[in-house]
């Protein structure tokens, strides 16, 4: 149930950790997994090694996105639960999301965790391909 | 005043001369003495030609044999989708040997990865008796619900069962972490090996392609 202020985690390496979101994308209602939504990076992730001294600048040239930015995303994992049609319920721990640009390819370009099968109904592939495992 | 009516509207002269005839019919009705009423039953038709149709007899109403119809369906379809009785027993309350809120169970599925986790709710309604398992992934909770009568479920077997009887029917606490018992991948590997080993080789193969899944997601942890 991904709406209006929700906080997820982006599980990309795009540079963004903590997302809110700001909109769901063409419908009225909340998002679930394989929705489009609107973002905006309130948190950024700092690399290990890197964050020290001189740390701003690698970790803006490993960031692709910086802390406020306006992005698109699509919804992985909802702590919602999600009933397949075959009658099986999938519930996730966190709500997760990848931060993709508008012609809907990732922008970061690896994946850490597990990502919801649904995204193969959503035409969400190269996500699905990226990602570790899905279930 | 007549006249220029008639030559007008030759046909009216009849009206002139039909009314007395009309009011003296009316007179000799009223007058008459010989009516009297004919009661319907004494009424004298020609019979009628009577059809003979078929009459068949009343098909008995299930409703009369079946006392509990819902439950009688609902045991048809169990006897449909569990044959051998399996199933039932591995969840049927008086089995001491059945699987138990706190077991680790593994599900195979048809066509998908198999998946297992901690049983930590077991929902008994009859035909749609469904287990909620958790289970890691990647440091992530999951949680599944399978039906345990579906079709797509191939088989569950009981990895690991819980060393104490748990004292609760639903164990949601274990999603709190102070009781998350985190993933299970490590002991459902080891339970493949195993198996694979005890088995003949035509299992072994697909023993073997699940555990080496299983390891890279084993080493995360």
């Amino acid at each position: 149930m991904i709406q209006l202020k929700t906080m997820l985690n982006c599980i990309d390496n795009s540079g963004a950790a903590i997302v809110e979101c700001v909109n769901v994308m063409k419908m009225k209602r909340h998002a679930k997994i394989g929705d489009r939504i609107i973002v905006v990076v309130q948190k950024q992730r700092n690399f290990g090694p890197e964050s020290g001294p001189g740390a701003s600048v690698s970790t803006s040239a490993a960031n692709k996105v910086r802390r406020g930015d306006l992005r698109h995303a699509v919804v992985v994992r909802t702590a919602k639960k999600l009933q397949r049609p075959d009658g099986s319920v999938v519930k996730f721990d966190d709500n997760a999301c990848v931060l993709i640009n508008k012609a809907g390819e990732p922008i970061g370009t690896r994946l850490n965790g597990v990502v919801g099968t649904e995204l193969r109904k959503m035409k969400w592939s190269k996500i699905l391909s990226l990602a570790p495992m899905h279930l | 005043m007549a006249t220029p009516t008639h030559t007008l509207r030759p046909l009216t002269c009849w009206k002139s001369i039909l009314r007395h005839t009309r009011h003296q019919k009316v007179v000799t009705r009223s007058l008459t003495t010989y009516h009297q009423n004919v009661p319907y039953s004494k009424f004298q038709l020609p019979p009628p030609a009577l059809k003979k149709i078929k009459v068949y007899p009343a098909p008995p109403f299930p409703a009369a044999n079946t006392k509990e119809p819902l439950k009688a369906l609902c045991a048809d379809q169990i006897a449909l989708l569990d044959p051998t009785g399996v199933r039932t027993s591995l969840f049927s309350k008086t089995n001491p040997e059945a699987a138990k809120v706190g077991d680790i169970l593994l599900v195979r599925l048809k066509g998908g990865d198999p998946f297992a986790g901690v049983c930590i709710n077991i929902r008994r309604r009859g035909v749609d008796t469904g287990i909620l398992l958790r289970n890691q992934l990647t440091r992530v909770g999951v949680e599944m619900w399978y039906k345990i009568y579906s079709p797509n479920v191939e088989g569950i077997e009981v990895v690991q069962r819980s060393a104490k009887r748990a004292r609760r029917a639903r164990l949601t606490y274990m999603r709190k972490p102070k009781h998350d018992v985190g993933s299970v991948q490590n002991l459902v590997l080891a339970y493949q090996r195993s198996r694979s080993g005890l088995r003949g080789s035509a299992q072994k193969e697909e023993g073997l392609k699940g555990g080496k899944k299983k390891s890279v997601r084993g080493k995360k942890h």
